[in-house]
């Protein structure tokens, strides 16, 4: 069974943590701090493997691989293989890079909830579930589109307000030329409506919505 | 800035992970984070934020607790967001759910029934999120609440579901065997699935119950052969294949339920021969996961019957992985040597210099394998080059947990192969130095007696015997001697020093008492109190010893001084040795002889724990007047009834209090017990005036002060009633710098560790020396591997039996081998299995799935609005568009109809959301309504309502 799985970078400093057996935070803290430590005074060009069984009792292992600054920590005890634990480690860093392109850092900080669930995708309650990166970016995107489109409403119908919004407003306000607002509510959909609905002022957007919905419907 | 497209946080978050990522210090860091903490509270707290704000601060609240902070205070907030309808929220609430609370905490209860809930949903992306949810938090007590979801949902008609639903019961497997030992044969079902994948995720479940007991299971040795061999024979889909290899992962989890079942099963093994061959024939050793594959292979073919071809071959691939350059080849190389050895030890001898390498490499992982390797190959031929590298490497590690480990094994091995006593002393010797406090306390209490009972078992004549005895302790004690001018040892150590010393230390008349009387006077001095103790106990017996044989007997200086330090020390039990001691000073030969009788370690002595012999005297004291015993218990009973009885009860209670009066150190009284007993007839008077006495704080203290601290504890209980602070207070004082003194002694530094940089710089030069010179590395090779040869020498004809033995088994297994084929088949219980070349599509087609139809819904605007771009007729378009979307939203309506809230379109927007955020303190109403829910669904354990009362306060 697959103990834990803690990505950290060169600093020490935890990204994602996820142990399979709770865990209370203290201790996840020095796992993490006593995990590093090791990390760190290991040379370069040895094995990815480290026994670990002062830190977590008899026959544990844990498999390491640094990916640019980052170090990804997989805890396994003996009903795992360690060199498939590697492979295990590399679809998961495949379908990073599949969902986030060109995966860095960056990505991972800002986007640990989305890296969580990827992890979930592969690994559950300690198993390995899937280990098809294209499996696990697809089952992701299902998770994450209708993500990005809902606010509260269900899915299809916000779609259709969206779509419908966007024509009208565009027909009613801007007279513009259908070939762009077409575009527009393409790009709506195709970019699951996130960029206009809330990072950009959501509000404003909101209420002319609105606003042209009454008129129309 | 696009790596923030993902989930859509607002600035704020980005500036937190930010200001966190350029913080320059921990403390700065502190900062930043406790002062987000400070924000969420509020925010959190706050009735109107909305919703998609709450998710992100459970968000950053995940965060903030990842940094090592505490977030309890959202656990309630995350909780609520479980409950919320949105997939979004959901998902995220179960996320943090599951990272912040564990299976046992207070707020699980409120998550049960939504789970329930959840799992029965129509939407399956709700029912994965679910079960993942069910994998982390649900313990024994709330399995029974969810089973039966999970059991239906093993029915599910997405695999995805049936793959999760496999993994959730085999976690309520592992929390609790018993809850879910009447669905193993579920289990057994879904090896059949259609979906490899469902397959593969029921392997999971079916290792650990093989694992737990093997016996129930053979049966299905035969089909997992058979699933192993599709899998191989690349029947599997195309998308299971990982780097060139059909489903690895999948291979490599049959492999390890093979070798399970083939441990010791001669039967089952012979079945399984002809795949794992086949297996390691294919593997593709270029492959990181090939070569995983082939390692796997050769421990499945180490844990089988043994069979010479299968050996040859996983030799052949073990000599493959120890040539490799890669670490990590290299490492399971080891691994997979240190396994087949145990079937075929002379396998080690071609890889000797490898394992060498091995040995020498600067990479620790591989070094502590190949460790554990010659922990394995150890014989009695072998064992000095062995166990001396490993105390090398054992002096060379600070690894206090891996030092344990290696200092117990180097022990292990010594007692279990030693050649000769002068080379186990030695051992025992440099692992005690090294790591005395690190080695079991029984191994040194081992130690003793093993040279108590002179190490000379194999001799016959009681001559011999003490000869070899006399001759292994006289090694002994002058290497102690040598040993004892190092300024600190370890306390087992010690312990046995001073043990030798005082029971041989003159034992052969090399040495005069005074002079290692001298030398443990000056090591009790170098060392802490505790280990005085050890001390004075050889000190003693010397003296004794000398006592006892008649020799003028002349107190050392140093030992006079130190006997009167410890007369002094705060440790009773010092003080009780040094009485001892004197008195011994006191005593006759005869008597002395009686007390320490020479070299009777080995003696058994009996207690008798009722003390008979003293009977005699109780009986005399009763008939004298005095009270009989009451035991403890009975005692108490008395005390807490009756308070009028207290002249009596007490009575007992100054004895048993007594021990208390010895902290006091009264050296010039060489009888204790009269003066105890005199004071307690004082005190017993004055006690019941003193009561009354409080008003007069200036009597008391005098007469406590001659009286025993049994006043001052009764004392202690009164000023406490009354209120008075002056009473009491040189007791508890006094006791309290007691403490402070204790603490002060309490913590001594450990074992020293100054010569360890020196002793690992000199190892490291050897090493390097080893590297440099090959002949010698040949020679370690020998010393190591040639041994197991020659001893192995003796052993051939029953090698060849079991090989002829071999040959037959496999002729009648050839002969065999197309019966149970065709025998076996009807029997097998998945027939399915054999189908899974053609993976069933017709069972993707949902039925009443709103995100099917949504997604047809997607590109059918997609394909169709491309078209009319392309068309050039504005006013046709515009009218195909109006209709279109009309259409769209007629059958998104229609859709959602049984959905009464979302009938409001635009309007009602918001309204969903706003029910439960605008009452006011929803959180309590959503508490609540759950406990009503829950109790109508799970029945509350004890506890619960009272969390409930506490919650709504």
């Amino acid at each position: 069974m697959i103990r834990g799985v803690i990505i950290m970078n060169d600093q020490g400093k935890p990204r994602l943590i996820k142990f399979y057996e709770f865990q209370p935070p203290e201790k996840q803290q020095e796992l993490v701090r006593s995990i590093y430590r090791v990390l760190c005074s290991r040379a370069e060009n040895v094995s990815n493997f480290i026994k670990a069984d002062s830190l977590f009792g008899p026959d544990v292992r844990l498999v390491y691989k640094t990916f640019a600054t980052l170090y990804f920590v997989f805890i396994f005890d003996k009903s795992e293989n360690e060199l498939a634990v590697i492979d295990l480690m590399q679809v998961f860093v495949e379908t990073l890079n599949k969902c986030f392109r060109e995966v860095c850092e960056l990505d991972i900080v800002f986007n640990f909830y989305k890296v969580h669930t990827i992890l979930d995708e592969i690994i559950m309650g300690g198993q390995v579930l899937e280990t098809s990166s294209e499996e696990v970016a697809s089952a992701v995107d299902a998770i994450s589109r209708p993500l990005s489109l809902s606010l509260s409403l269900p899915l299809s119908l916000r779609v259709c307000v969206c779509a419908r919004a966007l024509v009208s407003s565009c027909e009613w306000v801007l007279r513009c030329n259908r070939h762009l607002l077409l575009q527009l509510s393409l790009r709506v959909l195709e970019h699951g409506a996130q960029k206009y609905l809330w990072l950009n002022s959501t509000e404003c957007f909101f209420s002319s919505l609105y606003f042209l919905l009454f008129r129309f419907v | 800035m696009g790596s923030q497209g993902g989930f859509g946080q607002s600035k704020e978050f980005l500036d937190l992970i930010k200001s966190i990522g350029e913080s320059r210090s921990k403390a700065e860091e502190d900062r930043i984070v406790l002062r987000e903490v400070e924000t969420l509270k509020v925010r959190l707290n706050d009735p109107n934020t909305p919703k998609y704000k709450l998710k992100e601060y459970i968000i950053r609240l995940l965060y903030v607790e990842m940094l090592g902070h505490d977030a309890s205070f959202g656990y309630i907030h995350a909780v609520k967001m479980t409950h919320d309808e949105n997939l979004l929220l959901k998902r995220t609430g179960y996320l943090a759910v599951t990272l912040f609370l564990n299976e046992d905490h207070d707020l699980i209860i409120l998550i049960v029934n939504t789970i329930q809930k959840d799992l029965k949903s129509d939407n399956f992306l709700v029912v994965c999120a679910a079960l993942n949810a069910v994998c982390r938090l649900i313990n024994e007590e709330t399995i029974p609440a969810v089973l039966p979801q999970v059991v239906d949902l093993l029915g599910h008609q997405k695999e995805a579901v049936r793959k999760k639903a496999v993994m959730a019961l085999h976690r309520f497997s592992q929390k609790a065997p018993g809850s879910v030992s009447h669905l193993v044969s579920n289990f057994r079902k879904k090896l059949c699935d259609n979906d490899p994948g469902v397959m593969g995720a029921a392997l999971c479940p079916l290792f650990d119950l093989i694992n737990a007991d093997v016996d129930k299971y053979k049966d299905l040795a035969v089909s997992f052969v058979n699933i192993l061999k599709q899998v191989a024979e690349r029947r599997l889909p195309k998308s299971y294949d990982y780097h060139q290899m059909p489903a690895p992962f999948i291979q490599i989890k049959l492999l390890k339920i093979l070798s399970l079942l083939g441990t010791g099963d001669k039967k089952a093994s012979e079945q399984m021969y002809t795949i794992v061959g086949d297996i390691m024939r294919k593997c593709d050793s270029t492959s990181n996961i090939g070569n995983a594959i082939l390692y796997e292979s050769i421990c499945c073919v180490s844990s089988l019957h043994p069979n010479p071809k299968l050996l040859e071959a996983a030799a052949d691939a073990i000599a493959k992985f120890l040539k490799s350059d890669s670490h990590n080849l290299k490492y399971l190389g080891i691994d997979a040597l240190t396994r087949l050895i145990k079937i075929n030890p002379e396998i080690a001898e071609q890889h000797q210099l490898a394992v060498i390498d091995c040995l020498e490499d600067p990479d620790d992982t591989l070094k502590r394998k190949t460790f554990d390797l010659l922990y394995k190959m150890t014989s009695s031929s072998n064992v000095e080059v062995i166990v001396d590298r490993m105390i090398e490497y054992m002096i060379s590690i600070n690894d206090s947990h891996y030092k344990t480990e290696i200092a117990s094994r180097c022990v292990e091995l010594a007692e279990q192969f030693a050649p000769n006593n002068q080379w186990f002393i030695q051992t025992m010797n440099k692992v005690f130095e090294h790591a005395a406090d690190l080695v079991n306390a029984k191994v040194a209490h081992n130690l003793m007696k093993l040279i108590a009972e002179g190490f000379g078992e194999d001799d016959d004549t009681a001559d011999s015997q003490l000869r070899s005895s006399a001759g292994f302790v006289a090694i002994r004690v002058e290497s102690y001697l040598r040993i004892m001018g190092e300024p600190k040892l370890p306390s087992a150590f010690l312990q046995v020093i001073c043990w030798v010393l005082g029971e041989y230390g003159i034992a052969d008349g090399k040495y005069s008492a005074s002079y290692i009387i001298g030398k443990l006077c000056d090591v009790a001095e170098a060392h802490p109190d505790d280990d005085t103790v050890k001390v004075v106990t050889g000190i003693m017996k010397i003296y004794s010893f000398e006592i006892a044989s008649g020799n003028p007997v002349d107190l050392l200086p140093e030992c006079q001084s130190l006997i009167e330090e410890m007369l002094a020390s705060h440790s009773t039990d010092l003080q009780q040795r040094a009485y001892e001691l004197q008195s011994i000073f006191t005593l006759d030969a005869r008597a002395v002889k009686k007390i320490m009788p020479m070299d009777s370690t080995c003696d058994d002595i009996e207690i008798d724990k009722n003390l008979s012999f003293l009977d005699g005297y109780v009986q005399q004291a009763i008939e004298n007047g005095a009270q009989p015993y009451i035991p403890e218990s009975e005692r108490l009973g008395i005390s807490s009834i009756s308070d009028f009885r207290s002249h009596d009860v007490h009575e007992p209670s100054t004895h048993a209090l007594r021990f208390e009066a010895y902290e006091l150190p009264k050296p010039s009284l060489p009888h204790n017990i009269p003066p105890v007993l005199a004071s307690s007839t004082e005190l017993v008077p004055v006690e019941p005036s003193y009561v009354i006495d409080i008003p007069h704080p200036t009597s008391a203290p005098s007469a406590s002060d001659t009286g025993s601290s049994e006043l001052k504890l009764r004392l202690d209980g009164v000023q406490k009633k009354w209120g008075r602070p002056t009473y009491s207070s040189p007791a508890p004082s006094s006791s309290s710098t007691d403490l402070v003194k204790v603490q002060n002694e309490a913590p001594r530094p450990d074992s020293a560790s100054s010569s360890k940089p020196k002793t690992r710089d000199s190892s490291y030069d050897s090493r390097k020396q080893q590297t440099e010179i090959p002949p010698e590395k040949q020679r370690l090779a020998a010393s190591l591997f040639g041994g197991s040869s020659k001893s192995e020498g003796r052993q051939p004809p029953s090698q060849k039996n079991s090989k002829t033995q071999n040959h037959t088994s496999d002729k009648s297994r050839s002969s065999k081998a197309s019966a149970p084929d065709t025998a076996v088949k009807p029997s097998q219980p998945p027939p399915d299995l054999l189908d899974l070349g053609e993976p069933s599509i017709a069972s993707s087609v949902p039925s009443v799935d709103p995100f099917k139809q949504f997604e047809g819904l997607f590109d059918f605007t997609q394909e169709t609005t491309p078209a009319s771009t392309g068309g050039v007729d504005g006013a046709s378009k515009d009218s195909d568009f109006t209709s279109l979307f009309a259409d769209m939203s007629l059958s998104a309506q229609s859709n959602i109809d049984p959905n009464p809230e979302s009938n409001g379109l635009g309007g009602s927007k918001v309204e969903p959301t706003s029910p439960q955020l605008n009452k006011g303190p929803n959180l309590k109403e959503a508490l609540e309504k759950d406990a009503l829910v829950r109790q109508v669904g799970v029945t509350p354990s004890g506890q619960n309502p009272n969390l409930f009362k506490d919650l709504l306060g």
